[in-house]
């Protein structure tokens, strides 16, 4: 009786370290779970805060979303690798915990300062695979980040307007994944007229 | 299938196995495994010789729309394993591309001749008799002739290219506009996550389509599994119809002919190899002697707005350290995938993101002899498990190389460099500050580094004992099987590999032409 009473309440703890208290998961998502949205969310507002360098925070450039849609395009095995990534942050304050009171509590329950730190501590860390690890979360969230559209026209780096010219391959490959009827049409598609100047910054780039 | 052969060229793309809804069975004379410049060179020479030629690549066809500008997508879309394939050991991320015309649809269309004593070293060491710079000239010739290759013209090449050249003038270094397979650059800078321009003379619009024309049979999408043998001959290869970026597979294929090529990369064809009961393993050089060109970057910022985003991705270089064992360039990619390389969280790491527009990467690529590793085939998995050690003495190299790179930017006018050494200050903002570079005692893990450039995995060698290869790239144990990617370099080449891969290809498509 005693040890399932202990089995009872390890599972408790358990689940209340690895699931309880997430709030609901945005449905828009089609991978990420609330735990990871809440996980990214925390670590967004840490990395990137609200400055006068860049008109956008990481709170308000929606990296779970972004983060939603890497985990589309990668295949399952890396899918899985990166949630694990997530995982290994979001429990990691069990071994490198925050400093200050609370400091093994779930890397998303902890104070944006507590957050700081313990960020701090993955990148200075004498461990190689600690730091490649923050590397590789700052990856996934540095991309969402500076890549959104709000942050590159700040910078002066909106994408380029290019029309891509016709060339002789385009009449032979189908867009991935569609059927041959959807090849160009030799006889109808139309050739935007090949420019080769030099683009020009400023001028040949998106508006913002 | 619909029909094939001589003159009747054409491309297969998924959709195309999913509708016929069944296995299928191809015959030629010879079957080419993978679409990347090496494979591409093969298929085009043998075609025009009026050979019945199939080119099988594992990754689909792209086209512009197919782009994306944002680097993880990109990068998961084009190339193996989501772009998060690494070695184990010293750990150090390898990107390879999945997708027709391999590497060169997504790489920055460096077109490098490796100088002369890097191809003495090779005979010399090897036991090659004709692989010397004046034997090779020829082919490096027609593949630059075929691609319209040419140094970088001045008008493209953006402050960023341009500051390069100021530092290494400032210095006494030479430096030179980068040569590349490129037509009518526009200078986008786009040329990892495919060129939209159209201007890069990728494989999957040059030689592939060209092959096309004169009867080669194109199959995308099929993922080669298996190198089928009759005795000491290769008979075919077999395999199942992969769904791009899922990887779901759907029907089962096999391509019988006359003659192997496996161009599958580096890392592909030893695991092809090893998957096959052990092929052409007599020497057991399979997946040994693996080598890289690791790669460490430094950021300069600059006191003026540089609009960095202008200029051709890779487009001036220095070869003036080749003998020391790096090679300087210049360097650009989508913005933010720059900045994953700025040290610092939270308000230090935005305000870094804000100098972006002032800012220049520059890298170097390491020739790391001294660090090697293997490939091994994994259970129920065509990915490899790759294993290798960054040499004590080659860290040295590459932290040379990055004091050489900080020298370079002071010398142009940089403010600052980051240079990404663990254990040293995030910033460093004079040439005196920089000289902690000189004698930092570096450890392994302490440079973040990766690599594209992969070798020497069925390496070329005169004798059978001691090497996949000869100096055609047919096997030692099997007269019809050849191998023409990077694989076969017995050494790194010290610069980068896609030209000289397709000038051995030429001289292994001069061979076949005469063997068939």
């Amino acid at each position: 009786m005693g040890l399932v009473l202990a089995f009872i309440a390890v599972g408790f703890l358990v689940y209340r370290r690895l699931l309880a208290g997430y709030p609901e998961a945005d449905p828009r998502f089609v991978f990420l779970r609330r735990r990871e949205e809440t996980f990214l969310a925390a670590t967004a507002e840490v990395l990137f805060p609200t400055t006068d360098a860049l008109p956008l925070s990481g709170g308000e450039a929606d990296l779970p979303g972004y983060a939603d849609q890497y985990l589309q395009a990668l295949p399952v095995r890396q899918r899985n690798l990166v949630r694990a990534l997530f995982i290994l942050f979001e429990q990691g304050t069990l071994i490198w915990p925050a400093p200050g009171r609370g400091g093994f509590k779930r890397f998303s329950s902890l104070s944006p300062h507590q957050r700081l730190v313990v960020l701090r501590s993955w990148e200075s860390s004498g461990l190689y695979v600690r730091r490649m690890c923050l590397t590789a979360l700052k990856a996934v969230l540095i991309l969402g980040y500076v890549g959104h559209p709000q942050s590159l026209s700040a910078l002066g780096l909106a994408p380029w307007k290019i029309e891509s010219p016709r060339v002789e391959a385009d009449f032979l490959y189908p867009p991935i994944g569609q059927a041959r009827d959807r090849l160009l049409d030799t006889s109808r598609a139309r050739a935007p007229s090949p420019s080769s100047s030099p683009l020009i910054p400023g001028v040949d780039q998106e508006a913002s | 299938m619909s029909p094939g052969g001589p003159g009747t060229g054409d491309v297969r793309v998924f959709s195309d196995y999913v509708s016929e809804g069944r296995d299928f069975n191809e015959e030629a004379d010879v079957v080419v495994v993978g679409s990347g410049p090496a494979g591409s060179v093969v298929t085009y020479e043998l075609a025009k010789a009026g050979h019945r030629v199939v080119l099988v690549e594992e990754g689909p066809p792209f086209t512009p729309q197919e782009f994306r500008a944002d680097g993880n997508i990109s990068m998961a879309r084009t190339m193996r394993e989501g772009g998060l394939r690494s070695t184990s050991g010293t750990l150090m991320p390898v990107l390879q591309a999945i997708c027709l015309g391999g590497g060169s649809l997504i790489n920055s269309a460096m077109c490098v001749r490796p100088p002369a004593f890097i191809f003495d070293e090779w005979c010399t060491r090897f036991d090659l008799a004709r692989t010397t710079r004046a034997d090779l000239d020829q082919h490096f010739d027609a593949v630059s002739e075929f691609l319209g290759i040419e140094p970088t013209p001045e008008e493209v090449q953006g402050p960023r290219n341009l500051l390069f050249r100021t530092g290494c003038d400032a210095l006494g270094i030479s430096s030179e506009p980068v040569d590349r397979n490129v037509r009518g650059c526009r200078g986008s800078g786009e040329c990892y996550t495919g060129c939209r321009v159209r201007a890069k003379q990728s494989m999957d619009i040059s030689y592939i389509p060209e092959a096309i024309k004169l009867g080669a049979r194109v199959l995308t999408s099929l993922q080669v599994q298996r190198v089928l043998r009759e005795g000491r001959r290769a008979v075919g290869v077999q395999g199942q119809v992969v769904e791009p970026f899922t990887g779901r597979t759907v029907h089962n294929f096999t391509v019988r002919a006359r003659w192997v090529v496996l161009a599958a990369g580096c890392m592909a064809t030893p695991v092809l190899l090893q998957k096959s009961g052990n092929l052409a393993n007599g020497s057991g050089q399979v997946g040994r002697n693996l080598q890289f060109h690791p790669g460490s970057a430094v950021a300069g910022v600059f006191p003026r707005d540089l609009s960095p985003i202008f200029g051709g991705t890779q487009s001036y270089q220095s070869l003036a350290f080749l003998e020391e064992g790096f090679k300087l360039e210049t360097m650009w990619s989508a913005p933010a995938a720059l900045a994953v390389r700025f040290p610092g969280i939270g308000a230090e790491l935005v305000k870094r993101f804000s100098e972006i527009p002032r800012t220049a990467v520059w890298d170097a690529i390491a020739s790391t002899h001294r660090s090697t590793g293997s490939v091994r085939s994994r259970f129920r998995s065509m990915n490899p498990a790759i294993r290798w050690q960054l040499h004590p003495e080659d860290m040295k190299i590459m932290l040379r190389s990055i004091h050489v790179l900080a020298e370079i930017f002071f010398a142009a006018g940089a403010e600052k460099i980051m240079p990404g050494v663990h254990g040293l200050p995030d910033e460093l903002h004079s040439v005196e500050e920089a000289e902690v570079l000189r004698d930092h005692p570096i450890r392994p893990g302490d440079l973040v580094t990766a690599s594209s450039h992969v070798f020497c995995t069925t390496r070329m060698h005169g004798d059978p004992a001691q090497g996949v290869v000869d100096e055609d790239g047919r096997c030692h144990d099997f007269d019809n099987l050849y191998i023409a990617d990077t694989g076969i370099f017995p050494r790194c080449p010290s610069v980068n590999p896609m030209l000289t891969a397709m000038a051995l290809a030429h001289r292994q498509s001069e061979s076949l032409k005469q063997r068939i």
